[in-house]
Parts: C-alpha cells; sequence; structure tokens
C-alpha cells in the first residue's frame, strides 16, 4: 500500500495524464465537428519530410487545448514580465512596435547582402525605366518605420549619441536618388514636424501604422511634389473633409492573440476624416481613368479600405490634388507583389502619367518575395 | 497484477487505437451546399504542387497559388487541365481563412498537401474577385489565368 | 523530432509508453524491437531518408565488428578496426565537413586566381556526430577487446538509434563504462537484461518534467536576449556583455536539459545513463570545466583519442600537442567552421596553461568564489566565439565587450527588447540556479511529496508556455 501511495508514482500518474490526454480531447474535439482525426494525415500516404513538418504544425496549430491555455498564458506573461509575445515590442508609455520592424532597425543588413529573390536597386529602376517608356513618371515614397519615426517611444537612449536609428534605409534612399529615382522622404516630413510645438502623433500607439494625422500630412507631401515636380496638375474637383472618429485596438497590439491582454487598454481612438466630393456629396472612390496610380501596402488599406473608409492616404491625396487617383493595394506585398498585379493587368497603368509607389520601410529587407524584377508588359 | 495491469493498458490502447480508425472518415465525392452553388466555376483537380513554403505571417494574409490537375469539370469551363488556383491563406483549414479582406471562403480542407484531391469552387480571374497579397510563384511562367478558390473540399480520386 | 515538440510529448511519446509497458517484461526482445521501432520513426520525423544512413551505417559497423570480433589474424582485426572507423569517418566528413572544406578550399582558389568549385549542397542529418562516435567507441572497444561484439543486429542497432540519445546524446557506450563518470550498468547488459522498476521509471518523469522545464522557461527565455544581441550591428559593451552571458546560460540550460530529458526518457524504458553534466559552471579552472560539462563527450575524446595519442604518459611537451589536438578536433566536432577550431584552440590553450603552471592556473590565488567567476567569463568569452557566425563577427562584438563603448544607430533599440522585466527576472534566475550546488541529476534520486507539487507546476507552466511561444530546436542539434 505504502509502495502504490509513494511520490514517485504519484508524479508519474500525473504525468501521464499531462501527456495522455491532448491527443484523445483533440480526437474528441475533431469527432464533435466531424472531422476527420487530423494525425490520420500520417497514414494516408507515404510522408514526405515537408508533409511530415506541415502536419506537425497543423497538429500544433490546431490544438484546442493549446488554443484555449495560448491567450490566458500570454496575458500572464504580459502582465508579470511585460513581454507581448513573438510579434510585438512594448515600448514607453503604452506604445507597442511590430517586432519584426525593429529587427530591421537593429540588425545589420546590406542590399547587396540579400540577393536572394532580386535587388532593390534594380527592381526600382528597372520599374521607373519600364514606366518611363509609357511616359509615366514614378514618385517613390517609403513609409517610415514606426520606431524610426518614434525611437524614443521605444528605448530611451535611441536618437543620442548612437546618430539616427536607419542609417541603412538613410543609405539606400540616398543611393536610389543617385540613380535619378524621384524619393519623397517622409522620414524628413515627420522630423519636421515632430519638431513643431504640440504636434500630434503621427503614428498609432498600438498599431505599425500612421496615425490619421500622419496619414494626411504624408499625403499632403505627396500632393504637394507631384505637383511641384509639374508631373500633374492641379485638379478642379472640390472635396471637403468631414470628421468620422473609429475606435479599435491597433494591429500590433491584436497580434499578441489574447484578448486578456487588450481588455488592459482603452482602444485607440483615431480622429479620422473622410473625404467627400463636394459637387455630390459622395464619398471618395477612385477612378481608374485618373492620371496618377497610386500603388502600397496596408499603409493605403488603413482608414481607406477599412473604417471609416475613404478616408486614408488615396483620399486625401486625391483631395489635395484636386481629382480622384487610382490605387492598387497589396496588404503586406509592395516590393514584389503589387507589380506582378500591374503585369497580370497592364490595364491599370493606361493613360497614367504618374504612379506613386508607397511601400514600408521594413519591406527594403523583408519584403514578400524579396524585390523581383517584374517587367511590364509593352504598351499597346 | 502486473499482468493484469499490463492488460489494462493494452486494452485502453487498442480502444483508442480503433477509436481513430473509426473517426477516421472515407474522402467522398467532396460535394456540398456552397461547392456546388458558390462561383462560376466547379471542378475536382489534384493539387501538384505548391511551390515553396506557405507563408504564415501574423500581420498579413495572403493568397498563395497553387498548382493544380483538373480531374473533372462540374460547371462553367476550364481551359486547360493544369490549372492555377489562389488559396486564401493557406496555413489555415479552409473553415477558419474567411475574413472581410477576402470575402466568402470556406471547406472542409483542413491541410494542403500535395497529391490530395480537392472539390472547388472557384471564380477567374482572381483579381477581379480579390486585392490583396498573392503570392504567385508560377510568375513569369505561365501566361494562364489564376483562379480563386471560394470553397475548398477534400474529396476522392 | 524534439523532445520539447508537440508531436513527441502529446503524440510520440504517450503512445510509445503505452505500447512498450503493454508488452510484458519478459519479453525483452519485443520491447526491443519496438524501441528499434520508435527510434527509426523518431529519427525519419526530421526526413524520412535519413534512416537509410542510421540503417547502412548501423549494418556497416555491426558486420565490421563481426569481423574484428571473429578472431582473424591482428592484421585483420586492426584493418577491420580502421575501415569501419575510417568508414565512419568518412561519412561524417562527408556529411558535415565537406562544405566546409570546399569553401576553404575555393577561398584559396580564388586568392591564387584559380576558378572556384561549385558549391556542394549537402543536408546536414541531425545526430550524426553522435551516433558516429557512439560506432567508433563500439568498434574500437571490441578491437580492445574491452567489449564482445553485439550479440545481434538488432541490438547494435538499438544501441545506435536509442531515441532518447540519437539526436544529441548523451554519447553512452556500448559494453564499457566510462570509469570517471557515474556508475551505470552497461548498455549492452541493459539490453539482455534490465529492470523495470517503479522508482527508476518515476526518476526518469522527475528529470523529464525538469529538463522539460529548464528548456521551455530557462534557455528558450534568454535565447532571446542572446540572438537579439548577436544579430545586432552596433551593441554597446553592456549590451554585448548582457547578450554573451545569455548565451552561456542558453546554451548550459539548453544542452543540460536535453541530457537530463534524454537520461529521464531512458529510465521511463529501463535503461540508465550517467550524468552529463556536474554543475560545469562552478568550475574553478578549465580542467574542472571539462570533468563537468558534457562529460560523455569529454570522457570520449579522453579514451579514443588523448590517451591513444599518448596522453600525459610522454612528456610535457607532448601532452600539450596531445592537449591542444584533442580540443581543436573537439571544436571540430562541435561544427565546420574556422568558429569552432577556435573556440576548440581557446579551451586547449587554457588546458595547457594550466598543466604548465599547476592547476588552477592564472588565477589560482583568487578565493575559491572568484576562481569560478574567472572561469565562467573566460568560458563565456569562449562561448562568444561559439556562438558567432565566423570569425570577424566574434572579433566584432569581443571588441565590444572589451573596447567601452555605447550603442549605435539601431542598435540603440535594442535596450528594449534585451533589459525588459521579463527577461531580468529570467537573468537572475539563471544566474542563481547555474551557481547553486544541487543537481537536478541528484535531485531527483531522493525525491520526496515536497518536490512533486514542484515538478508539477513547473511543467505545467512549461507545457503553457510551450503553447504561446514559438517552437525552438536544441541548440545541439546543429553539433
Amino acid at each position: 500500500m505504502a509502495a502504490r501511495c509513494s511520490p514517485g508514482i504519484c508524479l508519474s500518474v500525473i504525468f501521464a495524464a499531462m501527456i495522455a490526454l491532448v491527443a484523445p480531447s483533440q480526437l474528441v474535439v475533431e469527432w464533435r465537428r466531424g472531422d476527420s482525426p487530423q494525425i490520420a494525415e500520417l497514414f494516408r500516404r507515404r510522408p514526405t519530410g515537408a508533409d511530415l513538418r506541415n502536419l506537425e504544425s497543423s497538429l500544433e496549430n490546431a490544438c484546442r487545448i493549446g488554443q484555449l491555455v495560448r491567450p490566458w498564458m500570454q496575458w500572464a506573461r504580459f502582465v508579470i514580465f511585460e513581454d507581448a509575445g513573438d510579434n510585438a515590442v512594448l515600448g514607453r508609455g503604452g506604445w507597442f512596435f511590430y517586432r519584426p520592424a525593429v529587427e530591421y532597425l537593429v540588425e545589420p543588413w546590406s542590399p547587396e547582402g540579400e540577393q536572394a529573390q532580386g535587388n532593390v536597386f534594380d527592381a526600382i529602376v528597372s520599374f521607373r525605366d519600364d514606366l518611363a517608356k509609357r511616359g509615366i513618371r514614378l514618385l517613390v515614397m517609403p513609409a517610415p518605420n514606426k520606431a524610426s519615426v518614434y525611437s524614443e517611444m521605444l528605448a530611451r537612449r535611441a536618437g543620442g549619441e548612437g546618430g539616427p536609428v536607419n542609417t541603412a534605409t538613410r543609405d539606400v534612399l540616398a543611393r536610389l536618388r543617385r540613380a535619378g529615382i524621384e524619393i519623397l522622404d517622409l522620414f524628413e516630413v515627420y522630423e519636421r514636424a515632430k519638431r513643431t510645438a504640440g504636434s500630434p502623433a503621427y503614428y498609432l500607439a498600438q498599431d505599425s501604422h500612421w496615425s490619421p494625422e500622419g496619414m494626411e500630412l504624408a499625403a499632403e507631401a505627396a500632393a504637394k511634389r507631384l505637383l511641384e515636380l509639374g508631373w500633374v496638375e492641379k485638379g478642379s474637383t472640390k472635396y471637403q473633409t468631414r470628421p468620422a472618429p473609429v475606435q479599435r485596438y491597433g494591429d500590433v497590439l491584436r497580434m499578441i492573440r489574447a484578448p486578456q491582454v487588450e481588455r488592459l487598454f482603452e482602444p485607440q481612438r483615431m480622429n479620422c476624416t473622410q473625404v467627400v466630393d463636394v459637387e455630390t456629396g459622395r464619398l471618395y472612390a477612385d477612378d481608374a481613368n485618373s492620371p496618377v496610380l497610386v500603388l502600397g501596402d496596408s499603409f493605403l488599406r488603413i482608414f481607406e479600405r477599412d473604417a471609416p473608409g475613404s478616408g486614408g492616404f488615396v483620399a486625401h491625396l486625391a483631395r489635395h490634388l484636386g481629382f480622384s487617383v487610382s490605387s492598387v493595394v497589396s496588404d503586406g506585398g509592395a516590393s514584389t507583389l503589387v507589380r506582378q498585379q500591374l503585369a497580370r493587368r497592364p490595364a491599370l497603368v493606361k493613360g497614367k502619367r504618374a504612379v506613386v509607389w508607397e511601400f514600408v520601410e521594413r519591406d527594403l529587407r523583408f519584403g514578400t518575395e524579396g524585390w523581383q524584377q517584374v517587367p511590364l508588359p509593352p504598351a499597346d | 497484477m502486473m499482468r493484469h495491469r499490463a492488460g489494462c493498458l493494452r486494452s485502453v490502447f487498442f480502444g483508442v487505437l480503433s477509436l481513430s480508425v473509426s473517426c477516421a472518415k472515407k474522402p467522398d465525392t467532396g460535394a456540398d451546399l456552397q461547392v456546388t452553388s458558390l462561383g462560376s466555376v466547379e471542378v475536382t483537380a489534384e493539387l501538384l504542387e505548391i511551390p515553396g513554403e506557405i507563408r504564415n505571417d501574423p500581420m498579413y494574409d495572403y493568397a498563395h497559388v497553387m498548382q493544380y490537375r483538373v480531374l473533372a469539370v462540374h460547371r462553367g469551363q476550364v481551359g486547360k487541365d493544369v490549372i492555377y488556383v489562389g488559396q486564401y491563406n493557406p496555413a489555415k483549414p479552409r473553415d477558419a481563412a474567411a475574413d472581410a479582406r477576402a470575402g466568402r471562403i470556406g471547406g472542409n480542407l483542413r491541410q494542403f498537401r500535395a497529391g490530395d484531391v480537392h472539390r472547388m469552387a472557384m471564380e477567374v480571374p482572381i483579381d477581379d474577385h480579390y486585392m490583396g497579397g498573392i503570392i504567385n510563384r508560377y510568375f513569369g511562367q505561365t501566361e494562364e489565368p489564376v483562379y480563386w478558390a471560394l470553397w475548398t473540399n477534400r474529396a476522392a480520386r | 523530432m524534439a523532445f520539447s515538440s508537440h508531436v513527441f510529448l502529446f503524440y510520440f511519446l504517450p503512445v510509445l509508453l503505452a505500447l512498450y509497458h503493454a508488452l510484458p517484461a519478459r519479453r525483452l526482445a519485443a520491447r526491443n524491437v519496438l524501441l528499434l521501432i520508435a527510434g527509426y520513426v523518431f529519427y525519419g520525423w526530421i526526413c524520412p531518408w535519413l534512416t537509410a544512413l542510421l540503417l547502412g551505417m548501423t549494418v556497416a559497423n555491426y558486420a565490421l565488428s563481426r569481423v574484428i570480433a571473429g578472431g582473424c589474424t591482428r592484421g585483420g582485426r586492426l584493418a577491420a578496426t580502421a575501415g569501419a572507423i575510417a568508414l565512419d569517418l568518412a561519412v561524417l566528413g562527408l556529411f558535415k565537413y565537406a562544405a566546409f572544406l570546399e569553401s576553404n578550399l575555393n577561398s584559396l582558389l580564388r586568392l591564387s586566381g584559380g576558378d572556384a568549385l561549385p558549391i556542394l549542397r549537402i543536408v546536414f542529418p541531425v545526430g550524426i556526430s553522435f551516433y558516429t562516435f557512439k560506432a567508433v567507441s563500439y568498434v574500437v572497444d571490441v578491437y580492445r577487446d574491452r567489449s564482445p561484439p553485439a550479440r545481434s543486429l538488432l541490438d547494435f542497432a538499438c544501441y545506435v538509434s536509442f531515441f532518447p540519445q540519437l539526436l544529441s546524446g548523451p554519447i553512452q557506450r556500448y559494453g564499457t563504462i566510462d570509469a570517471k563518470g557515474e556508475t551505470a550498468p552497461v548498455f549492452a547488459d541493459q539490453l539482455a537484461h534490465r529492470e523495470h522498476t517503479r522508482s527508476a521509471f518515476s526518476r526518469g518523469v522527475a528529470l523529464f518534467m525538469l529538463g522539460f522545464a529548464k528548456k521551455i522557461l530557462l534557455a528558450d527565455g534568454v535565447a532571446r536576449v542572446a540572438d537579439a544581441v548577436f544579430a545586432a550591428a552596433s551593441p554597446g559593451t553592456m549590451d554585448a556583455w548582457f547578450g554573451a552571458l545569455a548565451y552561456s546560460f542558453q546554451l548550459y540550460f539548453d544542452f543540460s536539459a536535453y541530457s537530463e530529458m534524454a537520461i529521464g526518457l531512458g529510465l521511463m524504458f529501463g535503461f540508465e545513463c550517467a550524468r552529463n553534466f556536474d554543475a560545469p559552471y562552478r568550475a574553478e579552472s578549465f580542467g574542472d570545466f571539462w570533468r563537468r560539462w558534457h562529460i560523455s563527450l569529454s570522457s570520449w575524446l579522453r579514451d579514443y583519442l588523448y590517451i591513444p595519442l599518448g596522453g600525459s604518459r610522454s612528456g610535457k611537451g607532448r601532452t600539450y600537442l596531445n592537449l591542444m589536438i584533442v580540443f581543436l578536433l573537439c571544436g571540430l566536432w562541435h561544427g565546420a567552421g574556422w568558429t569552432f577550431i577556435v573556440w576548440g584552440a581557446w579551451h586547449g590553450l587554457w588546458l595547457v596553461v594550466e598543466r604548465f603552471f599547476g592547476r588552477p592556473a592564472l588565477h589560482a590565488f583568487l578565493p575559491a568564489p572568484l576562481r569560478t567567476l574567472a572561469t565562467f567569463l573566460l568560458v563565456t568569452i569562449g562561448w562568444v566565439v561559439f556562438r558567432a557566425t565566423d570569425l570577424a563577427d566574434a572579433g566584432r562584438i569581443l571588441a565590444v565587450m572589451f573596447i567601452p563603448q555605447p550603442a549605435r544607430g539601431g542598435s540603440a533599440l535594442l535596450s528594449a527588447v534585451i533589459y525588459t522585466r521579463g527577461h531580468l527576472i529570467l537573468m537572475a534566475l539563471c544566474a542563481v540556479l547555474t551557481f547553486q550546488p544541487v543537481q537536478g541529476y541528484d535531485w531527483t534520486r531522493r525525491l520526496g511529496w515536497a518536490g512533486i507539487p514542484v515538478l508539477v507546476v513547473l511543467f505545467a507552466l512549461a507545457l503553457m508556455t510551450m503553447f504561446a511561444q514559438s517552437f525552438r530546436s536544441f541548440l545541439y542539434f546543429q553539433f
């Protein structure tokens, strides 16, 4: 009897229960959902290494117990350790930063060293040249990482004697300028604007994107540049803005994947403004026949296609230009995917005089599918 | 005592094994209400290739273009035997892939594996139905249109 | 398959334990067959074709060991032994060192204006360094008549593919006992006859739980600090030291955790294995360190390399040379790269210095705690080279550590990533646990009721943490 109640047996039973209950409970979950057991995939066919990796990650992701435990554990880690998880970094004053964007700034990086999927210089220059053959001018507009503009909200010591935090980006931009690429330097725009007393935050505290104020500043600067360059003339359409405040949690905060953590914060309130055509009274809408095409990523999507709608960069650019523009948005794909989309649908560039190409700063290194050269089909 | 314990363990193990086997439903034709009604094209096709790794980014959702061989056309027209289909967020089971940006996406498929057969409801071309990141590793290799998978069910060959 | 992966913990291990213990204890051969199958499934999970390599190595070494033991002439035995060792080293060389040799050759060719050779793309079979050393120790022991040959191919295959030790050791020998290590029965004897006691099983469980907690809660936690610092372009001096210390802790808690889990798993299947770590950072000298760190490797190097080279029996000069040779090769065993060779040289050099001055060497005048600290810091400097991607990278980090400077450019943001509340707590906890005397291997021997909640809470916390963070492989898989 004494042997039966020994600490060792007790421990073994608890251990067995802890490791043996997960798989059967998952089988029950899958059975109740009417699915065949995921683990049965293993026996359906001779597996390859890739199949096994896929199965492993599917088992892990689909594990119901894991799904239940994960947000609570993330919450506990956040509260106790201020650990915002694999994708987010907690800054100062409730600011959150997207971890890959911080890594982009911290780690050494050279465009020449990362040639596996093309070179940023060749891709941009060849795109500019392809457009030029059609008589279209290209304005490149990298959207700064939040940590580049608000480094002090991430680390108190940033921006001190160590110099600017995004030297690699500045080098790339300087080289692009030397190659004759027209660049809209938003780093400079925000740096100047931040120096103004009482300036609003140009980036959202919980989000990786710019705030409505930051977005409007960028749109105004882009319109001003296009007009100054003489690539387009100011249009005659009158637009007005109307307040459309939006309240939601930011994407970086949501990336912690724990509603319990989100509840520790107030949803961020954004003073968005929608753009309205004064004549028709309708909300701004793209015009496929516009002389300006805007390409970009989620920086174009926010406020424009997301709530409140017609209140993002594209709409405000149109407001400052005085005419509607057309746009192609590829979430997380402004380096290569958006140009592939153009190549599939060359009609999108028909009749254009200028293309504004926005991509987020970190994409210089981490751009999805790299910086491939994507030739535009020849003009008709 | 030990023999009895071993006997119990054996029973438990074989019980679990038989439960697993009985739970493994035989794959069917893949037909259901959605796949037979959504989109303009409906096919049963074998997944030939998932080029490269599926990108599972916490920040963004992508459509991945995969290569299929058409085994049967149920609705609409398909130009060639080998087609290219964009599957939205393929790291997720189909019933968990839908979101506001992709619209109505679904099906009973839980995992994409080359060699499997799927019954799909689709639209074509993808750019007319989805505006977002499309990872197309066949870009430049083929001029064929890319289909957009709305509903994907597992099916028997 | 890694011990800390979802599929191992919740599918492979429970099914294997249930199957194994469902087989009658008297049918040991059937249990061995099951372990053999488990070993191949475990290994094949990484890449199915790797099992062919494992099988080929096993059959070849077994066949040659039969020739060695077959009683032919001394020359024939020697030739068979040399053949087996050459085969093992050739396979290891091809998979592990060919690309390294080729890249160095290409550098020389480029210097001399020649054309570079095409780049070799060889998949590194995880665990090859470990099972090759197991095979070599076996054939050498058979040749030396210290161990009888394996009774059957099944026994030998079981030994080579024993899944707890397959990927990262410990390098347990087949038919001999490491005299200076803990006493554990000979593996061959355990294959033929082993007790499956409740106390051994529960100690195995305790060791596994403890190792798992160390890996997930400590090693994976501080790994984030080390990764961030070593990846940074221009960290400051304090950052570099913080990162170097984090890597020292990561390496210890990761590898010792793996060893504890391996030993624990072995116990669950009735196999005993000697300890592989004995509070290595409490060492007061490099000699002491190598008696405590990766004991199965250091004793292997001693018995199969240092002593055959002549050990310390052929004069001082030859002893120093032998030490340097052994540690250069020890470095090379860890990885095909100049950083590993320099790391080996660093350790070899300190061991030579200790021999030259009498141990412990240069810091012998210090009180014991400071001797420990000095040794730890010197070992940490070695780990910087070990961790760096190349020698230039190692030089860069070491320069920052010893020439005070602030973080520059984007690396100024490192502070937000590494000096978080969680990391500071973890680092402090690691420091305390590293230098305290009680070792899990001993603590689990006398497990009382008080230890149960501790282990259960740690294991549960580790499981929950595993669900919440991305998977990190064990560091020694790459070696």
